[in-house]
């Protein structure tokens, strides 16, 4: 038989998802380039929004000056005290509330009614319960990272296979074995999910408890180089807040990929 | 029904703005020290001259040096604070006109409160403090640079107390009441409140420690600009100071007397702070009765924030200081 | 060891209150290194059963008895299940997950690591022990499966449908490799399957129960020799004894669909 002949054409081209390498730099640099221009141009003046290079050349004379060292070492000092005690303690708690039946009876609906509460607003009364240095800063921190990590805790150790739960049993494993070693291992993945939260929230406790009572932190420099009006300090500070998210995050993806070192499709 | 909606959403637009045209926005805080303002609305000096002011009450003296630069009020009338130098030094323009408060020796202004106990336990001089917590409001404020020029003149230094930054006043009162900090540094009439609650002591009055050029009326470039206006504000102001001065600051043998005014303009005084009567009468702030300005005090100023790090580099005085409104004003009032 | 299944009846009560017989008075025999089938239709209760026999369920009537010498060390179990779906700990190293059950006894970890890897090498995996499950074919990961079931050393091997989940190649020659390891260790079986062909293969006896409630219809011995060939398939006694399965449950079947 003959006739016309028509190709087959691939008709799922226009979903293909390519990444664009070049554009993301482009976009940064574009970005920066234009804030510079604008900053020397006059449009906005450098008061409201320093330049780049100015911010840069501040951050230089901080780091030279050892103000940066102090303030980094002040916040970090709080965030990972705070942040290890909120994680080691909401991740008991979620385990507990999500193995036993009266602790879970009895945690979920108090976890449930403390949870909304916004972390910011207990940071008087923490002031009041554990004075103005620095117990109630690390408490505040510990907070907000503790009900991420409880609540994620108990998803994880919920949702564990059953079918597992029961092949550990039939190899003769009892409660503590199959916490330890069936639950905990499955909760993995959401803990790492509640890590990464709690990462966040207490990068915003930690500014919002340097705002009182403190003379080192890079919330401390932000605070108080907007009370002085010293925009270009300022923006380095928030520079140094924003290098301190990704740096968590990353950290924590590499963490992660270290303890969890089996693909979790479940 | 539309088309009625949308002009008269039109005609609302167009109003506001030529309402808002004729008002002042004047940034205070609720101090004694802002009385001569107060009475300047309450009496009707300024409309008198046709300014129509409208007060905006704020937390801290440097907020409202952020305010002026970023035109969201007109005038301020607070403390002197490194903020306002560093706008200045930042490029954008703040004018500083009159006086509007002295830390003077004999008139009370800002005092040094210390926690009753310790009062009672033997805390009496400002070398006492060594080693004791402080609170102020913020790092840069009057307090700051008041507390250190004190210690400093009695042979200590910042570094010899612990400054506790606790953003307001209020804030500032709570941390003694709670026992959170040993002492505080406030202005009129926190300090008379302390120690008519009970909880607090005054160990002394910042003015007869160390007298300096506290707080001062300042114009936003725009408003600056506007000559007419800004020298009818200052005729107004003017006006009020004297009134001020001579109901509540005039002094014989050392004393103050009270004037004619007096109960007026405490009561005055009271209605706008909230502060109790009683508290106010304590005393008033002293500031010239014209209105003049120490202009070299604050060159020593600008030197003591770069000394301390505070500002990066110095300011002329003719950058920040213009006290041309102001003398235009005199000499029409005359008197 | 022998396996006494001694009347054992199991009923479940559901959401609604009504009682369901999953086994009604089951009762047959496994001897010592016998490899038996466990065959029957969908629903008849076969992993109940197992379960049962495993000590992970209890039955509501009769019970189960082993008998016979405990050789071995004295840690060793009764008896050791292999899954269907493999179940094994996604965060374990194969080795690590056959050394399982040998944690939970509380032997050592020279001993374990010693243990784990005989039976590695017996179950074909050496050279994978350090993989862990996700890298791992379907057929790997179930001689996982079987040398944990192993190294625990059980008097009798628990198997629920192991190859249902591999496809039929695979199957096959993980049949043929289970004849080979049961070769080696001579070890009791009870193997749970819903197809008879692969019942016949394997077995020296096949124990075929109804539909709900599960009742012991028949116990077909099969008169193969041993070792078993696939050619096998072929041969008159393995037609007759699969015809003769098929017919018992033929009819159990066809309700079962329409149920």
């Amino acid at each position: 038989m003959t006739g016309p002949r028509t190709a087959v054409e691939d008709r799922t081209r226009f979903l293909v998802r390519r990444d664009h390498p070049w554009w993301r730099v482009l976009a940064v640099a574009g970005i920066l380039l234009a804030w510079e221009l604008f900053a020397r141009a006059g449009w906005v003046p450098v008061l409201f929004l320093p330049s780049p290079i100015g911010v840069l050349r501040e951050g230089a004379d901080m780091v030279v000056s050892g103000e940066i060292v102090t303030h980094l070492a002040a916040s970090l000092q709080r965030l990972v005290f705070g942040f290890v005690l909120g994680a080691a303690l909401g991740i008991a708690v979620g385990v507990a509330v999500g193995f036993f039946s009266i602790a879970e009876a009895v945690g979920t609906p108090v976890i449930a009614a403390t949870f909304p509460i916004p972390k910011i607003a207990l940071l008087p009364l923490l002031i009041l319960w554990l004075g103005l240095g620095e117990a109630s800063k690390i408490a505040v921190i510990a907070l907000g990272v503790f009900f991420p990590m409880a609540i994620n805790t108990y998803t994880g150790v919920r949702q564990a296979d059953p079918l597992l739960v029961r092949a550990a049993v039939a190899f003769g494993a009892r409660r503590w074995s199959v916490i330890r070693k069936v639950m905990l291992p499955s909760a993995l993945p959401m803990i790492f999910a509640g890590l990464r939260l709690g990462a966040g929230t207490a990068l915003l406790l930690l500014v919002a408890a340097e705002m009182i009572a403190v003379e080192s932190g890079i919330g401390f420099l932000v605070l108080h180089a907007g009370n002085l009006m010293q925009t270009t300090k300022l923006m380095v500070g928030i520079v140094l807040l924003s290098l301190l998210g990704v740096l968590s995050h990353w950290s924590l993806n590499r963490l992660e990929r270290l303890a969890i070192p089996w693909r979790h499709d479940h | 029904m539309t088309r009625w909606l949308v002009a008269l959403l039109l005609l609302a637009t167009l109003a506001a703005p030529a309402a808002a045209a004729d008002t002042v926005k004047v940034g205070v805080l609720k101090l004694t020290s802002s009385a001569p303002l107060f009475i300047g609305v309450e009496k009707g000096f300024f409309k008198e001259f046709g300014v129509e002011p409208e007060l905006v009450f704020f937390q801290a003296a440097a907020p409202i040096a952020t305010a002026l630069a970023a035109g969201q009020v007109d005038v301020g009338a607070t403390g002197l604070t490194a903020a306002l130098y560093n706008i200045v030094l930042g490029g954008e323009k703040i004018w500083v006109v009159a006086d509007k408060g002295r830390e003077w020796p004999g008139y009370p202004l800002t005092a040094i409160v210390v926690r009753k106990e310790l009062y009672d336990g033997g805390l009496r001089g400002v070398t006492d403090l060594k080693g004791k917590r402080i609170g102020i409001t913020q790092l840069g404020s009057t307090f700051h640079y008041h507390l250190g020029n004190v210690l400093e003149k009695h042979g200590l230094t910042l570094n010899d107390v612990k400054i506790v930054p606790l953003q307001a006043m209020g804030a500032a009162m709570e941390a003694l009441k709670g026992r959170q900090v040993d002492a505080i540094m406030l202005p009129q009439p926190f300090p008379g409140t302390a120690e008519a609650q009970g909880f607090g002591r005054i160990l002394a009055w910042g003015g007869d420690l160390f007298p300096w050029q506290i707080a001062a009326v300042f114009y936003a470039k725009k408003f600056a600009a506007d000559r007419d206006r800004a020298v009818s504000f200052m005729k107004g102001y003017a006006k009020s100071s004297r009134y001020y001065h001579d109901a509540v600051l005039v002094q014989k043998d050392g004393r103050v007397v009270q004037g004619k005014r007096y109960d007026e303009v405490v009561a005055i005084t009271a209605k706008y702070t909230g502060a109790k009567p009683e508290v106010i009468r304590l005393g008033f702030p002293y500031q010239d009765r014209n209105g003049r300005l120490l202009t070299q005090d604050l060159a020593r100023q600008i030197d003591w924030w770069v000394k301390h790090g505070f500002m990066k580099s110095p300011l002329s005085l003719s950058d920040v200081v213009d006290t041309r409104f102001l003398e235009l004003a005199l000499k029409d009032l005359r008197e | 060891m022998r396996v006494v299944v001694d009347r054992v009846s199991k009923t479940y009560t559901d959401r609604s209150g009504r009682s369901i017989d999953a086994l009604r008075d089951v009762a047959f025999t496994v001897e010592a290194e016998e490899f038996v089938a466990l065959l029957g239709p969908s629903g008849c209760g076969k992993s109940t059963l197992l379960n049962i026999i495993a000590g992970l369920l209890a039955p509501t009537g009769g019970g189960v008895w082993f008998d016979g010498d405990r050789t071995g060390t004295g840690d060793a179990m009764l008896s050791a299940m292999v899954f269907q779906e493999f179940a094994l700990f996604p965060w374990r190293t194969a080795q690590k997950n056959v050394e399982f059950g040998l944690e939970e006894a509380g032997v050592p970890a020279a001993e374990r690591a010693t243990r784990a890897r005989r039976y590695i090498e017996l179950t074909g995996l050496a050279g994978f022990e350090t993989r862990y499950p996700h890298q791992l074919s379907g057929g790997m990961r179930q001689r996982v499966g079987i040398a944990r079931a192993l190294a625990v050393e059980p008097a009798v091997l628990l198997m629920d449908e192991p190859f249902s989940a591999l496809d039929a190649q695979t199957r096959q020659l993980m049949q043929e490799e289970l004849l080979g390891i049961w070769d080696r260790t001579r070890k009791t079986i009870l193997y749970v399957t819903h197809n008879i062909q692969e019942a016949v293969y394997m077995a020296d006896r096949v124990v075929v129960l109804s539909r709900r409630p599960g009742q012991v219809l028949a116990e077909v011995p099969i008169e193969l020799d041993r070792p078993r060939t696939e050619h096998m398939a072929g041969e008159p006694a393995f037609i007759e004894a699969a015809d003769h399965i098929w017919s018992l449950i033929k009819a159990q079947a066809r309700a079962a669909i329409a149920e």
